[in-house]
């Protein structure tokens, strides 16, 4: 009983000590770049609301503030996603970039920008492609869906996914094939993924998106906790399946799509961070997970992130070239550590 | 009080029908047990009854409501499962998994209260698992797991609890241990247990009711001790090479081999040699055996020849001679060492018709003993200390005696 009560202790430092790793990393972030800023500077200008004609003042409220703010938000929420497919699924090495859920948005956004489906919509704006990576996310969460009725093997699901990812992956090509040079440049900017030149507008769409569901994540977090024991189990203790599979399915496509929508597909972080967040606190309990992936998802993305651009400066390298140097050996290393399942 | 019932009921999946038209009734307090062969459709049934499976035909009701009327909150705090998949549940301890038993109890997050927490203690208090709340899981040893999984189950403060082979996978201690935690709630609290078991044995020793099932339909259901007779419960399993003894709760190999050997048995003397010689494949007779003796029990399950008398009445000349011609047949005698009394003496005189006829005796006797008993030493009289010895001189064969 005193192991249980303090561990409760426990958690809210850990917690206290991820919030503050999260606002340094934040803050450390928008400070460097091809032009260096100090850390107290920036502060002051975030707190001060400081919005002169300066060069500094200018760089961070145009360029880095929203920049960091969608990679710490789409961070978050491709984790949330991440964790609640691999719940969906119980299977740890799920997220929607494996699953084919981020293909199938970016099947969309190409069949937006290169194959001219508007979706009734006339000009190409950032509600349209949100709509169409959202409708990509659904699509492949459905069809998956459906074979997870039929087939009940985890990893005759997970090659599906990856098979319907590759589908999704071929009719882009074909697209791109035939795609005016002009729109296929634009589009594969999109398709490396990045978060770089994101607007406010952007941002704020992203954010009204992104955040309810975030919560509504935290809010089935009860039965999420109930389906790890099974979906026989689960319902055995009252939870409605059919409606929470509808909610966690929704959930997810709609996380993973406001960020696709954006920023592009983005890999391992929705796979990886749910681990780490596992790992931390070497619990499952989603009540926990959620806001811990949350943290950390908002976290690893912004470092990706800083490095992406830092690194090979004044070259940017995809979020994904980065993102995947974390997650894949965290992928290995959780299949070579199988013993102790996770 | 009923607490579950059928009628007509006929489950399965799709349109195949897996068991036809049951009709059961399960009493408060009760434990019903499910046997069946591998397939039979038991965990079909459970699933039914426990509502993660539609019926296909009839009905079920739970203390006289239909059950596909009951909604799943209330019906969780009614009635829980123990399913037999494996869990892998990652970084969850056992108190977590116990605590999720609380599901129908607790508001939109889950959150424990005090009194919450209190009845998960005393959840893992009922299968001895406090030491165990704080460990995870997933490391835990199948027994451990199963008795956590029971908690959880309780937890939800059921009256009813429905397990699938709760006790598969687990060492005797903890099947014996699972059983009577499961006997204390059937008793003390008066939950209604149903579950399918394969031991046969514990089933008819613990249960209160027994359903036999096989090939799609209900065979038997009453009473563990008119249910379970030896005949019925070879013939659901459609058990051919062995037999089962109801009286004894155990089975037994079918010694189906053509008799080379005549064992004196007697107090249960008999019976590892019958094993041991039935586990080579060396064809048995025996006697002079009381009919209320172990070693009857035991020879008849094997279906061996046995030569025998009526309880507690002296072994009579006709019966003697029945068993020296049994005897006669075949090629060696062994001496069980059995103790011998007033009422089965004259198997002294069988054995010394065997050392006379010139068969191949072997005995674990006390030597003085058989000196005593014997008029003379004879040289086809073998003498061992354990069965394994008398194993070892039959292999070899016909060298003679040694003493």
């Amino acid at each position: 009983m005193r192991d249980i009560e303090m561990s409760y202790g426990k958690y809210v430092v850990i917690y206290l000590i991820l919030i503050m790793v999260l606002i340094a990393v934040f803050v450390i972030s928008i400070a460097v770049g091809s032009v260096k800023i100090s850390i107290w500077e920036v502060i002051d200008i975030i707190l001060n609301k400081v919005q002169d004609d300066s060069v500094n003042s200018t760089i961070v409220w145009k360029i880095r503030l929203p920049r960091a703010l969608a990679s710490m938000i789409g961070g978050a929420a491709i984790a949330v996603a991440g964790l609640l497919f691999q719940i969906f699924f119980r299977n740890p090495i799920v997220d929607s970039y494996i699953l084919g859920v981020s293909s199938g948005s970016t099947l969309f956004i190409a069949l937006l920008m290169l194959g001219g489906v508007t979706f009734g919509f006339s000009t190409l704006s950032p509600y349209t492609l949100f709509i169409g990576a959202f409708l990509g996310a659904i699509c492949v969460t459905a069809i998956i869906l459906i074979v997870a009725y039929k087939v009940r093997d985890i990893a005759t699901l997970l090659i599906i996914g990856l098979m319907i990812g590759y589908l999704c992956t071929a009719v882009t090509n074909i697209l791109k094939t035939f795609a005016e040079n002009e729109k296929l440049k634009e589009f594969i900017i999109w398709t490396m993924g990045s978060f770089s030149g994101f607007t406010w507008d952007q941002l704020k769409i992203m954010t009204i998106i992104v955040i309810p569901f975030l919560f509504g994540a935290f809010m089935i977090s009860k039965p999420l906790n109930a389906f790890l024991l099974g979906e026989e189990y689960a319902k055995s203790m009252g939870v409605n399946i059919k409606f929470f599979r509808i909610c966690i399915i929704l959930v997810s496509s709609v996380l993973t799509a406001a960020v696709t929508a954006f920023a592009g597909p983005v890999a391992f972080i929705g796979m990886s961070v749910p681990h780490i967040a596992r790992l931390s606190l070497r619990t499952s309990d989603n009540r926990m997970l959620v806001p811990l992936s949350i943290l950390f998802g908002g976290t690893i993305t912004v470092l990706c992130d800083l490095i992406a651009r830092t690194l090979l400066a004044p070259a940017e390298l995809t979020i994904s070239s980065v993102t995947s140097f974390f997650g894949v050996p965290i992928v290995i290393w959780l299949l070579l550590k199988r013993r102790t399942k996770l | 009080m009923k607490m579950l019932e059928t009628r007509n009921l006929t489950v399965g999946y799709g349109n195949k029908e897996v068991v036809r038209e049951m009709n059961i009734e399960v009493l408060k307090g009760q434990i019903l047990c499910i046997l069946g062969p591998n397939g039979s459709g038991k965990s079909t049934i459970l699933k039914s009854l426990s509502k993660l499976l539609n019926p296909l035909k009839g009905d079920i009701y739970i203390k006289g409501e239909k059950l596909s009327d009951i909604k799943g909150t209330s019906l969780s705090k009614t009635l829980a499962v123990v399913l037999t998949e494996r869990l892998n549940v990652g970084f969850l301890t056992s108190f977590d998994i116990v605590a999720m038993g609380r599901y129908p109890h607790t508001g939109i997050l889950g959150r424990l209260t005090k009194s919450d927490e209190k009845k998960i203690w005393e959840c893992l208090g009922m299968i001895n698992g406090e030491n165990i709340a704080t460990r995870y899981y997933n490391e835990l040893s199948d027994g451990e797991k199963q008795k956590v999984l029971l908690a959880r189950a309780l937890a939800q403060e059921p009256e009813i609890i429905i397990l699938d082979e709760p006790t598969t996978h687990l060492d005797v201690k903890h099947k014996l241990e699972v059983m009577s935690i499961l006997k204390k709630l059937s008793k003390e609290k008066g939950i209604t247990v149903i579950l399918s078991l394969h031991d046969i044995d514990i089933a008819l020793k613990s249960c209160d009711r027994v359903m036999l099932v096989k090939k799609g339909a209900i065979v038997d259901f009453g009473f563990p001790e008119e249910v379970g007779s030896n005949k019925s419960i070879s013939d659901l399993y459609d058990i051919k090479d062995a037999g089962f003894n109801a009286f004894l709760g155990t089975i037994e190999l079918s010694n189906q081999s053509k008799p080379s050997v005549f064992v004196i048995g007697g107090g249960g003397h008999g019976v590892p040699i019958y094993r041991l010689l039935t586990k080579k494949g060396i064809g048995v007779n025996t006697g002079i055996i009381h009919k209320n003796d172990v070693d009857y029990e035991i020879a008849i399950t094997m279906g061996l020849d046995i030569q025998s008398e009526t309880p507690f009445s002296e072994i009579k000349d006709a019966t003697l001679e029945k068993a020296k011609s049994m005897i006669d047949k075949v090629d060696t005698v062994i001496d069980s060492g059995c103790p011998l009394g007033n009422i089965n003496r004259k198997n002294i005189e069988l054995l010394a018709y065997a050392l006379e006829s010139g068969k191949k005796v072997l005995s674990i006797r006390d030597k003085d003993e058989l000196q005593r008993c014997l008029a003379m030493n004879y040289l086809n009289l073998k003498l061992c200390d354990s069965v394994s010895e008398i194993m070892d001189n039959l292999d070899i064969g016909g060298e003679g005696s040694k003493w």
